[in-house]
């Protein structure tokens, strides 16, 4: 976990820096929105300090928890592959992050958002809100029952699919380790033209987004099975994905 | 500017996508928490957030984190964190309106130890390919933070105060009086 010691130096000894080339680029060629939104200036270097090695602990009590099972239930079922995603968060240490906040966001199985502003192409499902909200657990471990999402078309009509993808928030224990991506499914082929994915430069850091797919044990006997990781901070961090 | 070619704002819009209840009723309400009325003085904190024409953005999130009225973290990192107010969270989360503009009602702040008075942020939106952190302080006071800002930029992160209890705080993603944000 990140340093709660109190002395500068050995906070500045344990705060690694996010490893640039594993990171997006902020500026993407066929994103038209991101010149526009994206800070012109250079980010500003800062020494942590208390402000930053804190961070709000107790989020859960503050939002409402909506679960892991996204998948619907009893005769009210989403329709679409059912899946499950196995994900642990990890610090930079590699260290479990039990008790963080997660909060999941998805397309249903045809690729549409239960969201107003999506109003593009695919129906909606009746039964699939499409987010999760739930804590991890001691072993940084939480389990999703979702349905895989669709891909989808975006709207700058040059053939841009989004692969079929899952957003994730967390909340670590301090404000350095907030952290918004994305997770990707194996074997897609849209994975290699998605202008998101495809903008974080070091290959190794674009293959740590992608799930794990997990042959079939009879267990669950319903439902694909996929693993996932996450970390948090430092130069191993999963990248970012807004 | 952009030439003339860039598509529009508006059109070829992905997303953003947050489930229509990611930010729950009161979120951005940090004076009361679990029914309980925090310590200290309210304040509001009020802004847009623009993007580098200046067209404003709908549905951004915005996140605060910040310690009570006696400068105290609620996080074990703070060696006075069991002094710290038991009815003040700490953090925030307010979605952008149709003008662009979030809310906050909060406690004013006290200076945590060698730090002046001050507020984080956050702000995550489609097409920011990374969140943004940047802080907001009270005035133009010592801070080893708003010292790590060029000069010319520090006024930037000045809240600008609109009444007694009362202080607007714009955020420009990019552009013309771009917000300085860090490299966290």
């Amino acid at each position: 976990m990140l340093s709660i010691a109190h002395d500068d130096a050995r906070m500045t000894t344990l705060i690694e820096p996010r490893d640039e080339r594993s990171q997006p680029a902020r500026i993407v060629a066929g994103y038209p929105q991101t010149p526009w939104r994206n800070p012109a200036q250079p980010l500003v270097a800062r020494r942590p300090t208390l402000s930053e090695l804190t961070g709000p602990m107790e989020v859960a009590r503050r939002v409402r928890l909506l679960g892991g099972d996204i998948a619907g239930h009893g005769d009210r079922q989403a329709i679409g592959q059912l899946i499950h995603l196995r994900v642990r968060v990890l610090d930079e240490d590699g260290a479990p992050v039990g008790g963080a906040l997660v909060e999941m966001w998805q397309a249903n199985g045809a690729g549409r958002y239960s969201h107003p502003n999506d109003d593009d192409h695919a129906p909606v499902d009746a039964n699939f809100y499409g987010a999760a909200r739930l804590v991890t657990d001691a072993s940084g471990a939480f389990e999703l029952r979702t349905v895989k999402p669709g891909a989808y078309p975006v709207p700058t009509n040059d053939g841009w699919w989004r692969p079929p993808h899952v957003h994730f928030s967390l909340f670590g224990r301090v404000w350095l380790s907030r952290l918004v991506t994305q997770m990707y499914f194996p074997g897609e082929p849209l994975n290699a033209q998605d202008r998101i994915l495809n903008a974080v430069p070091d290959v190794a850091a674009r293959e740590s987004l992608i799930a794990r797919y997990v042959p079939p044990t009879g267990n669950p006997h319903d439902a694909l099975v996929f693993e996932h990781r996450i970390v948090l901070r430092g130069r191993t961090a999963t990248p970012e994905q807004s | 500017m952009k030439p003339a070619a860039m598509i529009p704002t508006g059109e070829a819009t992905l997303g953003p996508f947050f489930p229509p209840r990611y930010v729950d009723e009161g979120a951005n309400d940090l004076t009361v928490f679990e029914g309980r009325k925090a310590k200290g003085e309210a304040i509001e904190i009020r802004g847009s957030v623009i993007q580098e024409d200046g067209a404003a953005l709908e549905n951004l999130i915005v996140e605060i984190w910040q310690p009570d009225a006696g400068g105290i973290f609620r996080h074990p990192a703070d060696p006075r964190h069991a002094q710290a107010d038991p009815d003040f969270l700490g953090w925030g989360r307010a979605a952008t309106d149709g003008r662009g503009s979030y809310v906050f009602r909060t406690i004013r702040p006290g200076a945590p130890e060698g730090r002046a008075p001050h507020i984080n942020f956050m702000v995550m939106f489609s097409g920011l390919m990374r969140i943004l952190k940047t802080t907001m302080f009270f005035d133009d006071g010592l801070d080893v933070v708003l010292s790590a800002v060029p000069v010319a930029r520090r006024e930037l992160l000045i809240a600008r105060k609109q009444g007694p209890n009362s202080y607007r705080f714009d955020i420009r993603l990019c552009g013309d009086g771009e917000t300085p944000f860090f490299d966290d």
